[in-house]
């Protein structure tokens, strides 16, 4: 408490501000988190804003303040979504399992089948001075008037003197002290009127729309103690079965199934079931060779330009690397959207103004497999070598001249002193760069998807696509549209991206001594 | 320390209110819909709310995204109540749960062309309200194609006159490379089959080998061999041919007619001609409101479908802002009086809905594959059906689509 | 004869030297300018498809930039002003508030020593490993809760967008600005310290004003990623109206290559032209930055 009297007064307001608007965020949020039943979710929250609390009204905890703003983003946005896909991958999630257990069951109880010769009612609903509400329901057979207030049928005669029609239109008016509703009074308690499902015959009658009740047969009990689904036309039974309701007896399986835990299943099937292992690893192998591909072409390129521009003695130096640059100052979304117009086969600039007119050649670019690899990398390389030129240049600029003053009066080759000077000395600075260019393509979700769509498809592939790197399918397996989803399979490929980069990341940093610098650091 | 704590309080109940007020209302209708959609329903949701004095939110989305959203919306009431659709996504979505069947009087259901409606039958139920329908025609420009062709053969005979690559002109094209639905004719005309229709679906069923499939398909081999379609063309690109006067047959739905009208092109529009005395059968899609089981009410939703926009006035105007044709039955007699919507309600008409069941998802891929190695003389279709087949089979098996 | 040699030979010696490389670096040239000067003469061609463009325009005309403020007009009725201004909304805003968590984060982390703080940054390190768009079902589905809760932060929203791009871009600025604090000498804040400033008094008045440099690099670096997103804006976006830039242009133009041409080099030109002046103007800090670790999205 000694901190809050220290500081300015200025300080303590910021900070009341601050947990007050907290607590009433938690607050809120508390009540209706409770109201929705996710108790776990009240306990994070109380959780989180109890250390919040502390760390505010500490002394020790006071470097953490400053922390506070983006930790919690951090966990809600990052740290989360990552346990999350974790559990994802876990589960069948996708399509035919999107609904939980407790969903399906209540999905196949309102399933419902009519008898043969359904009798249908037309109704009037009438209400009185307490809101209690009853209706009169008139079968289509004409032959039936009944009375109900939701659970019981009465049978009545509408020729009954307590049922009031002054204007002789067939509608009752009223009756006792219960009036006619209007149509918008129906509409105010439909929901109310919908959950009514009162039994003529031992045949339970529903709401159907505004003006009629039809009969309706449920046809799916569940049977909570044995866990059981049971089939009331024909009496069979069902157990749940990593997230289907499957037939004791025979081959019959119920739908909608529901999202279950299926384990390691996930990952078995991208190795082992035939469907997925194949278009899985072409992706995968293609993921590789793009990255690596993408790396080699824009650094090539950019190094020669970087060596060519470091020629002190050069024109235009200023100029050339002003216009060099463009590509990469253009948001990528932008510039990949206006490639994927010129690549285009029948009217796109390159095959009709250049590979046409001078080679009369059309090549279709989307179409083939490989020439839409091709097509990516061109893209690419256009984007991505002005980077690698300017860190070139940055790093040709740091050797030291002299080196090959010295490589010269030893009869070096200009070839030798590029292999055993200029590339040794820049790979030290560099190195890590291209590391990291290699990690960024790895998931270069903009340039594939953007371009090519991932498109021209894989042979036997459902989801997949010949130029699809890991991000692309894992984005069509969960949100392409096209086909089924799997949201469970998708998180697993999300996982095993990770540990890929986790890996090619741990790399570098083993290259450059970031975390032993941070050690000595700490 | 007390003042502080009297701040935090009053704070917390002020801001508190704020926010519980910014709660979601209760009894709102939710519509998911594309742009076009979006302005015919906009006056009728207004009436709607006046009617029965609930609200009515019309949201505007994206058409390629309406399915993936609502899968995932939906199970956690997050969804609209009503969204907009194409027939053939009943099924994967009906075995997710996820929609009400449509509760239609018999009288309602009258109005409707029967396939219309079967379109969106799927275990008996019928899951879907019908707007229009499509399905692909021959439309060609009238004055590089002075007769239109009787047969097919005729057809390639003039495509043949029309076509010099060399001066990108072409007599025949469609968005065809590998395209499975602009390609199904070939395989149809001659009785070939993706699933077999009894009264529903086989998934079990293929008849990508039957001999009927081979004989259009070595029909579209021939044709790509003689140069009589051009490789690698996509719906924009033969959009673009045809629009600009280069070429003499497009091979497409009523979708293309307002580009084709805005580009000046004197055209006509006719089914497609037979192929050696039998009638290519054009995939028919059906377009309509899908009414979703985490619906609030219902009840509501049901009455705005069947009510407000079941009447001719709104179908009218769907028909003619949507440019499809429409399967209301009363707007159906005064669009026949429009010869292009003749011609592809014809087309319609001797069409096969396109399958709804979530196995035909299982197709679309391995199809591509094989008829773009078809149309790249790079396999016979007798070879690439049976691999198609073997894949789509092993797919259904795996239960993977 | 002798002329004409001594010409050749001057030539020559001038090409081997320098003259060849200024040809390489014409051909590059070719290759980086030929698309951006397609791009600019297909937005001023009056025939706006793709097939019929030529470099030269026979009438050049700015129908297609007129278009594009007037959001396409009837023909195309596609909101690029709107699409531009949620792309700079959410921009400035993520570069703005995450700057700003950033700096105070690092400031802890490079001046206080406290418990957890090596395993502070360590995490730091290894959460900022996992690109966030891996997690992209997750995230869908968080902000869909967050929705049922609060409308106006979950999906569909700028605000429930905004807060993912924030939790995304912390990690590895954190890291940068902490570096670039722990080379600020402590002396200054001491000193204002013995002066009886608070820490916080220090961070804002001492170490800010220093840091100025930096803090303008990882603004725009920041602008830079969300406004070049595509991947997080087309999941978590639904509505036309809440599009973002990116996926907007993408919604109008595919599928319709050959139409849409003209306009659409328009609106891709003006889409351009935020990002690559500040690019420009600041290009030699945004590359020193930029080396530091990460490659521009």
């Amino acid at each position: 408490m000694t901190n809050i009297l220290n500081e300015s007064n200025y300080g303590l307001f910021f900070k009341l501000i601050f947990l007050g608007l907290l607590d009433a965020i938690g607050i809120w949020a508390s009540v209706l988190l409770y109201f929705q039943g996710a108790y776990g979710f009240i306990v994070a929250l109380l959780l989180g804003a109890a250390t919040i609390h502390y760390v505010f009204l500490s002394d020790r905890t006071y470097p953490i303040r400053y922390m506070v703003p983006g930790l919690i983003f951090l966990f809600a946005f990052v740290v989360y979504p990552i346990g999350y896909t974790f559990y994802l991958s876990t589960t069948n999630y996708g399509t035919g399992h999107i609904l939980s257990k407790q969903q399906a069951i209540e999905s196949l109880e309102g399933q419902y089948y009519q008898p043969e010769d359904p009798v249908s009612y037309s109704f009037e609903a009438y209400k009185n001075n307490q809101g209690d509400i009853k209706l009169i329901l008139q079968s289509n057979t004409g032959d039936k008037t009944y009375l109900t207030g939701g659970e019981e049928l009465t049978e009545v005669n509408l020729g009954n003197e307590r049922f009031v029609d002054s204007d002789e239109d067939g509608t009752i008016e009223s009756f006792g002290d219960y009036e006619l509703m209007s149509r918008t009074e129906v509409i105010g308690v439909l929901q109310k009127l919908q959950k009514w499902k009162p039994k003529a015959n031992g045949v339970a009658l529903q709401m159907s729309n505004l003006t009629t009740f039809d009969q309706r047969i449920s046809r799916y009990e569940y049977l909570d103690e044995q866990d059981r689904i049971r089939d009331r036309q024909t009496g069979e039974l069902f157990r749940p079965e990593e997230g289907t309701f499957v037939s004791t007896t025979t081959e019959r399986s119920l739908e909608p199934g529901f999202k279950a835990t299926v384990g390691l299943e996930n990952f078995s099937k991208i190795f082992r079931d035939p469907m997925i292992t194949g278009p899985f690893l072409r992706v995968f192998t293609w993921t590789f060779i793009w990255a690596f591909m993408s790396v080699l072409t824009t650094f090539v390129l950019g190094l020669g330009i970087a060596i060519i521009l470091s020629d002190s003695r050069l024109r235009l130096k200023p100029l050339y690397k002003g216009l060099l640059i463009l590509p990469y100052a253009i948001p990528a979304f932008i510039s990949a959207l206006i490639w994927r117009g010129f690549f285009n086969t029948n009217v796109g600039i390159i095959n009709t103004k250049l590979l046409q007119p001078l080679l009369g050649l059309s090549p279709a670019w989307f179409q083939d497999p490989l020439l839409a690899k091709v097509a990516v990398l061109i893209v690419n390389l256009w984007l991505g070598f002005p980077y690698m030129m300017v860190v070139c240049l940055g790093a040709l600029q740091s050797i030291q001249p002299e080196l090959y003053e010295v490589a010269k009066v030893d009869g070096a080759s200009p070839f030798q002193q590029f292999r055993k000077i200029t590339l040794p000395l820049l790979m030290v600075s560099v190195g890590p760069l291209l590391i990291g260019s290699f990690a960024f393509n790895f998931n270069n979700f903009n340039i594939i998807f953007l371009v090519t769509r991932g498109e021209p498809p894989i042979v036997g592939a459902t989801t997949a696509g010949s130029t699809d790197i890991l991000i692309s399918y894992t984005y069509k397996l969960a949100f392409g549209g096209q086909g089924a989803t799997q949201y469970g399979l998708a998180a697993a490929i999300s996982i095993i991206i990770f540990l890929i980069i986790g890996t090619i990341s741990a790399i570098n940093f083993h290259y450059t001594g970031a975390l032993e610098e941070m050690s000595e650091n700490v | 320390m007390k003042k502080a704590l009297i701040i935090t309080l009053s704070l917390t109940l002020v801001l508190g209110t704020v926010f519980a007020a910014s709660a979601k209302k209760a009894g709102v209708l939710e519509i998911w819909t594309d742009k076009v959609r979006y302005e015919i329903l906009k006056p009728i949701t207004e009436d709607f709310e006046d009617d029965y004095s609930v609200d009515v939110e019309l949201s505007q989305i994206n058409y390629d995204d309406i399915r993936s959203q609502f899968n995932k919306a939906a199970p956690s009431e997050e969804g609209p109540d009503i969204l907009i659709g194409a027939h053939d996504w009943t099924g994967e979505l009906a075995q997710n749960g996820l929609l009400e069947p449509i509760i239609m009087s018999e009288d309602l259901k009258e109005e409707f062309t029967e396939v219309s409606l079967d379109a969106f039958t799927y275990n008996d139920s019928i899951y879907g309200l019908p707007y229009s329908m499509e399905a692909i025609a021959l439309i060609y420009n009238k004055e590089l194609v002075e007769e239109p062709p009787e047969t097919w053969d005729e057809l390639m005979e003039v495509a043949r006159e029309l076509t010099n690559p060399e001066e990108k002109k072409y007599g025949f094209v469609y968005p065809g490379t590998g395209d499975p639905y602009h390609t199904y004719p070939f395989i149809s005309a001659h009785g070939g089959y993706i699933f077999k229709y009894e009264g529903g679906f086989n998934p079990d069923q293929l008849g990508l080998t039957t001999e009927g499939a081979l004989k259009g398909l070595r029909i579209l081999d021939k044709m790509y061999e003689d140069g009589l379609i051009p490789q690698g063309i996509d719906y924009s690109t033969s959009q673009g041919l045809f629009t600009e006067g280069d070429a003499g047959m497009w091979m497409t739905g009523p979708w293309a007619i307002s580009g084709v009208k805005d580009a000046g092109i004197d055209f006509g529009v006719m089914k497609l001609p037979p192929m050696d005395g039998n009638q290519p059968k054009p995939f028919v899609g059906v377009n309509g409101f899908y009414l979703s089981s985490y619906a609030e009410d219902t009840v509501l939703a049901n009455e705005f479908l069947t009510n407000y926009v079941a009447t001719e006035d709104v179908m009218m105007e769907l028909y003619e802002k949507g440019n499809r044709p429409p399967v209301y039955k009363p707007v159906r007699e005064k669009a026949k009086n429009d010869p292009t919507t003749a011609a592809f309600l014809e087309s319609a008409s001797v069409g096969t809905p396109m399958p709804n069941i979530p196995e035909m998802n299982a197709t679309w891929g391995a199809l591509t594959d094989k008829l773009q190695l078809i149309s790249q003389q790079k396999q016979e279709p007798e070879a690439a059906m049976e691999a198609a087949e073997k894949i789509i089979k092993e797919a259904i098996g795996q239960g993977e689509y | 004869m002798f002329n004409t040699k001594s010409v050749f030979k001057r030539f020559w010696s001038w090409f081997s030297g320098r003259g060849f490389k200024h040809l390489i670096m014409l051909a590059v040239l070719a290759f980086v300018l030929y698309p951006i000067i397609w791009i600019i003469s297909a937005s001023v061609n009056p025939v706006g498809s793709l097939s019929a463009q030529s470099l030269v325009p026979d009438n050049p005309t700015l129908e297609n930039y007129r278009l594009f403020f007037l959001g396409g007009a009837d023909k195309y009725n596609a909101p690029f002003l709107l699409w531009l201004w949620n792309s700079l909304k959410l921009s400035v805003l993520t570069g703005l508030i995450g700057t700003a968590m950033s700096a105070l984060a690092a400031y802890a982390f490079s001046r206080f020593r406290f418990t957890g703080r090596r395993t502070g940054l360590l995490g730091l390190l290894l959460v900022q490993l996992f690109p966030q768009m891996l997690a992209m079902v997750a995230l869908y589905f968080l902000l869909l809760q967050i929705g049922d809760l609060a409308p106006w932060l979950g999906l569909n929203t700028h605000t429930g967008l905004l807060m993912v791009y924030l939790g995304g871009t912390l990690g590895f600025h954190t890291w940068l600005l902490k570096g670039f604090f722990d080379s600020i000498p402590h002396s200054l804040e001491e000193s204002a310290q013995v002066d009886g400033a608070s820490h916080f008094q220090a961070f804002i008045r001492i170490i800010l004003p220093l840091a100025r440099p930096m803090l303008a690099v990882i603004f725009i670096l920041t602008m830079i990623f969300v406004y070049s997103d595509f991947i997080l804006a087309s999941i978590l976006l639904q509505d036309t109206s809440q599009y973002t830039l990116a996926v907007g242009l993408k919604l109008f133009i595919f599928g319709s290559y050959n139409q849409r041409w003209g306009i659409f080099a328009a609106a891709a030109l003006i889409g351009a032209v935020p990002i690559v002046t500040i690019f420009l103007s600041l290009q030699d800090q945004i590359v020193a930055g930029l080396t530091q670790g990460s490659v521009k999205g």
